[in-house]
């Protein structure tokens, strides 16, 4: 207990002792007071004293707790925490293993009375403390804000602070195994953000094949209907053949788009998943805070023919698309997202920790 | 001094890097409690690695033996042992306070133990004054002062010590050989890894030289020196050709008068050479014992019997000849890893 404790102390201390980490919390503490100077009203928008009249923006498309709920959890959460806080995180906690590990300091701990693990799991963990306490202090804030300025006190925002940690904690892996292996702090932060750049495009490539399966699945449903209403109606030859033909097509497409689907859905069910964990705030706040927000209008998102961005052969709006990809996606429970995730964090943190506990320095 | 049960006492001590290099090499040693040993060894010869080794810093690819009666490798061993690493390097956002306590918590000393040894360990390093600022604004001596109060803070039986004067000023280094005799009075053993010699010389009990990660000599200075033990007498004009007559006496002629080399200890055998210089009128200039230094002995161990030439420095990349495994005396409670 002694040791835990002094190993705690040492890394307040080390924070404490990181500029960045202060830069970090002033900014935080700036986002939330421009949350706070934002108002809503009947007209449109306010800023402390000015106020901008707005046609879509005011509290009779928005109501006043929903634009504040609105603005936590997509540009406090879905922008700064899990975007430039992260980033700024990483930067500032990158070199806590190499630090570690250099010769000289690695002597001195090594040579006390303490287990290799305990000792990397707790180093490993002081650098999460750094954003636990960043997000901590940001979504306190960013309640008493939302409870006094939109009349809403809003728990479910305390689930901010474990998944943007959780969320964090995927990529810190990566960079405490690189910085272990190499003994780099530039080295662990560039492969972190180059791991965190992949699993970024295998979740947008898993997300965009996703939405054409899904277009061509509706595609073909609509053009196997028009193929039955066709032999129903006793069309001739002439009509169902093209008919017979498009389905065929249509059917090929959906095929390749499944295909292609299911090896981004394979490549992302092993990695975490970063954007789905951050995700989950949005789905919880839907569920269970109110924070339903209109769909965008249709209009300026639909292709010229086909309704959308896919290229269907059918009519099928984006909208609708859309749609039934977020059910799709509300649908992947707790445990693959979350659980998948930890699961590959774990193994790179039991790799650590074999590694760390059967190397000499 | 010397128990029978040493503080350390290593046996057939390996280490090979990578398959090929060979760090040290059956290297077996004893420091006894209230003893100052001294590792001395050119660059690469394995000291640091064999101090790693009974730290846990560094995993021997064969090692038998105990540390405090403890097998090798044990970590509860280490409350009892303190480490002032080479280079050492505490985080530069701690005070000198915070160091020295951060070090006795990890070895689990109780709050209001470490604060009271902190503050006595501060005064001892005079560093009192300095307690409170960043280390990342001390001088290499002052960081040498609190790494070694942090390696005194847990009241260890053995300290193990690697460069110990390295960067401190020469007074700074006399305060601490008088800290080294202090810690053996008080029946602590204590190893000292170091490149100066003359240091060594003046507080060393015993000391062991590694050569390309094998003992190459060890014993006490006198021991070791012993041989060279022999008198010197200069005197003006010729050498007298009757010295033969004393066994393995030489003669050397320096720029002014001839010296007479007597190999012996013992003044008194060295009498009747004076008596009959003077009963021959010779005119005696000096009579000096003489012993080798450390540094002699050091030099002859590192030098090349057959080139007479010092051997390069490093651990040596070749694979030695195959041997018989060495045995493990039985009841023997030493560890292989």
């Amino acid at each position: 207990m002694i040791q835990t404790l002094a190993l705690l102390n040492a890394a307040y201390r080390e924070l404490n002792a990181r500029k960045l980490f202060w830069v970090t919390m002033a900014i935080s503490l700036f986002i939330v007071a421009a949350f706070a100077a934002l108002g809503i009203n009947e007209r449109g928008i306010t800023v402390l004293w000015w106020e901008f009249e707005l046609e879509f923006v005011n509290t009779q498309f928005f109501p006043r707790e929903v634009f504040y709920k609105f603005l936590f959890a997509n540009f406090g959460i879905g922008f700064w925490l899990s975007w430039l806080a992260s980033i700024l995180a990483l930067i500032s906690t990158a070199s806590i293993v190499p630090d570690m590990v250099t010769g000289g300091s690695i002597d001195i701990l090594l040579s006390k009375p303490i287990g290799r693990t305990r000792l990397f799991l707790t180093r490993y963990f002081t650098g999460l403390l750094f954003v636990t306490v960043q997000v901590a202090v940001f979504t306190i804030a960013s309640i008493v804000v939302v409870g006094i300025r939109g009349g809403s006190w809003e728990p479910w925002f305390l689930l901010a602070i474990p998944l943007v940690v959780i969320f964090f904690s995927y990529l810190f892996c990566i960079c405490a195994l690189v910085g272990l292996l190499t003994r780099s702090t530039i080295v662990a932060l560039l492969v972190t953000m180059l791991f965190w750049l992949f699993i970024f495009g295998v979740d947008s490539g898993e997300r965009f094949t996703q939405q054409g399966s899904i277009a061509y699945e509706m595609d073909l449903e609509q053009v196997q209907l028009d193929l039955e209403e066709a032999v129903t109606m006793g069309d001739p030859v002439e009509v169902t053949a093209p008919l017979l033909e498009v389905v065929d097509r249509t059917q090929g497409s959906y095929d390749t788009w499944s295909f292609v689907h299911f090896w981004f859905y394979s490549a992302k069910a092993i990695l975490p998943k970063t954007t789905e964990t951050i995700d989950l705030l949005d789905r919880t706040l839907r569920e269970n805070a109110g924070l339903d927000l209109p769909f965008p209008d249709e209009g300026g998102r639909r292709g010229p023919r086909s309704g959308n961005m896919f290229g269907t052969t059918s009519f099928i709006r984006q909208r609708d698309i859309e749609q039934a990809f977020q059910e799709r996606l509300d649908e992947r429970g707790l445990v693959w997202i979350i659980g998948s995730s930890l699961l590959f964090e774990a193994l790179i943190l039991l790799f650590c920790c074999w590694r760390f506990s059967r190397r000499d320095f | 001094m010397v128990s029978e049960t040493p503080s350390i006492d290593l046996k057939n001590v390996s280490k090979i890097y990578k398959g090929r290099i060979h760090a040290l090499r059956n290297v077996d040693i004893q420091v006894h409690p209230g003893e100052i040993y001294g590792l001395l060894g050119p660059n690469g010869a394995g000291k640091s690695t064999l101090v790693k080794i009974l730290m846990t810093v560094v995993r021997a690819t064969h090692v038998e033996g105990t540390m405090l009666g403890d097998p090798i490798g044990r970590k509860s061993t280490l409350t009892r042992v303190g480490y002032l690493p080479e280079h050492h390097r505490f985080p530069h956002w701690l005070t000198g306070r915070q160091a020295i306590e951060f070090s006795a918590a990890l070895c689990k000393i109780p709050r209001v133990v470490r604060r009271r040894r902190t503050n006595k360990l501060l005064e001892q390093m005079m560093m009192t004054d300095w307690a409170d600022s960043r280390i990342g604004t001390y001088s290499k001596g002052m960081q040498q002062r609190i790494g070694l109060a942090a390696a005194l803070v847990n009241d260890p039986e053995l300290v193990l010590l690697d460069e110990p004067t390295d960067g401190v000023d020469p007074v700074g280094r006399r305060e601490i050989r008088d800290i080294l005799v202090e810690m053996r009075d008080e029946g602590r053993s204590v190893l000292v890894n170091s490149h100066i010699l003359s240091e060594l010389e003046l507080v060393c009990d015993r000391v062991g030289i590694l050569v390309k990660g094998e003992v190459a000599t060890q014993g006490s200075i006198g021991d070791l020196t012993a041989d060279s033990q022999r008198y010197e007498v200069l005197i003006a004009g010729d050498a007298p050709n009757w010295l033969a007559d004393f066994k393995g006496s030489t003669i050397e002629v320096p720029d002014a008068g001839t010296k007479l080399v007597i190999p012996t200890a013992d003044p008194e055998s060295i009498q009747p050479i004076l008596d009959r210089l003077r009963t021959e009128a010779r005119t005696i200039l000096s009579v000096q014992p003489f012993r080798e230094s450390l540094e002699d002995l050091f030099l002859r161990a590192v030098t090349d019997p057959e080139s007479g030439l010092a051997m390069k420095p490093g651990a040596n990349r070749k694979r030695p000849p195959k041997a018989a495994p060495p045995s493990t005396p039985p009841g023997d409670s030493g560890v292989g890893s």
